[in-house]
């Protein structure tokens, strides 16, 4: 009678996957057999390295971030509801061609009878109301942001965030002058030595 | 969207449902089983601690996958989302982690056959045949063969990554998910949709093949 376990059986005993009396009656079958005992150690020392090596856990960068760019994604979800189907005919199928050539009509009569108005300056206003998600690592920084369309520009304002310290060196990130340092600039030549201009 | 099958989703969302606080309870299948029902009646706080105890997990199976970070937080992000719409279907018949192995499985593949695509087949995952694998290898290191306790795990992760990246997208994951992750030869194969056999078998392989990748490292000591 051949009392040998089958492949599957063997390969969940070396992974620790056989429990109650399938693992007691294995085990004792397998009792005089070295070699697989000896197999399943190896095994066992393999998934301790790694596991080791490569936590199976391991946070994202940003954890917090992660979370409320996930609500952001899950609201926007919410609020553009898929899978809802535009009716078969509507008001829109023959109002609207007729609704946007008269629009058109109306906009080249206007553009040829109107006064062009004189530019109006540059407005930047605040956009907070938008609500846009922004992510602040530090406590206590508050941000506000301002946005022109015109010049294509946002500007953050950031206020909270702590003082720059003096010993901050400046001197890997920009170019300061250095004293003996010239300025070519035309603006500064008229402090020049004219000599050494002339040369 | 929040819910589709329930109207009362979005209302859910500021209002959590139920009576249990979601942040007062103890971290396990059975409680993600508790906070998976309040989800789906909309309770986005309840998701949110389901976000926090899986992400971890789910980012560090993705970034082993991939080994891009940005990436990977990218597509993890895709499977908390794809997760919550999916939300409503979800019958528990599987632990809810393992549902997620499941959808990061799929974003994963989706995500590799693009950048197939996109690169006209610069990516060949089946560097090494079979017939260069050395047959006289076991299927999983000899006890002495244990890395070098003077390397550093750092290292050692290093070496793992690259010798992981070598072997085939089906061969890589059913090592992270056996033998990182720690799931059960079943829950691999609900994962990746394949047969006891097949996971038994890819897992067999791809444990030779890393063993081969490692060779050097292990008789370098």
């Amino acid at each position: 009678m051949n009392t040998n376990p089958d492949e599957v059986k063997l390969a969940l005993w070396l992974d620790d996957e056989l429990h109650g009396e399938e693992l007691e009656a294995f085990e004792k079958w397998v009792a005089d057999q070295p070699g697989h005992l000896a197999a399943r150690e190896e095994s066992r020392e393999w998934r301790k390295m790694m596991n080791a090596a490569l936590p199976a856990s391991e946070e994202p960068p940003y954890p917090d971030f992660f979370n409320s760019r996930l609500a952001k994604a899950i609201h926007e979800l919410n609020a553009t509801p898929a899978g809802k189907s535009a009716p078969a005919f509507s008001w829109r199928s023959w109002l609207m061609p007729v609704t946007a050539c008269a629009g058109m009509v109306a906009a080249f009569w206007m553009g040829g009878t109107l006064k062009q108005p004189p530019p109006t300056p540059m407005v930047i206003t605040p956009v907070s109301e938008k609500k846009p998600l922004v992510y602040l690592p530090e406590k206590g920084v508050a941000a506000d942001w301002f946005r022109s369309e015109e010049a294509s520009a946002t500007v953050i304002v950031l206020q909270g965030v702590s003082a720059i310290p003096d010993s901050t060196d400046f001197f890997s990130t920009a170019y300061i002058p250095m004293q003996g340092d010239k300025d070519r600039t035309a603006s500064n030549r008229e402090n020049e030595d004219p000599k050494s201009v002339r040369q | 969207m929040m819910n589709k099958s329930n109207p009362e989703a979005s209302k859910g969302m500021r209002e959590p449902v139920g009576s249990v606080d979601p942040d007062l309870d103890n971290e396990g299948p059975d409680d993600d089983l508790r906070l998976v029902a309040l989800a789906q009646k909309g309770d986005m706080r309840a998701y949110d601690t389901l976000v926090t105890r899986h992400r971890g997990r789910i980012f560090a199976m993705i970034r082993n996958m991939i080994h891009q970070e940005a990436d990977a937080w990218d597509l993890a992000q895709e499977v908390f989302i794809k997760a919550w719409q999916a939300l409503p279907r979800f019958e528990a018949k599987a632990r809810f982690s393992t549902w997620l192995y499941r959808i990061s499985h799929n974003v994963v593949y989706d995500w590799v056959r693009k950048r197939k695509i996109e690169s006209a087949g610069e990516l060949n995952d089946e560097i090494f045949e079979k017939d260069r694998i050395d047959p006289s290898s076991s299927t999983t290191p000899s006890g002495g063969e244990s890395p070098d306790s003077s390397m550093s795990l750092g290292e050692l992760r290093v070496k793992i990554e690259v010798a992981l990246s070598k072997l085939s997208a089906e061969h890589r994951e059913v090592v992270i998910l056996k033998d990182v992750q720690g799931l059960s030869y079943k829950e691999i194969a609900d994962v990746m949709g394949s047969t006891l056999g097949t996971v038994m078998s890819r897992l067999f392989y791809a444990r030779q093949k890393l063993q081969a990748l490692l060779k050097d490292e292990y008789e370098s000591r």
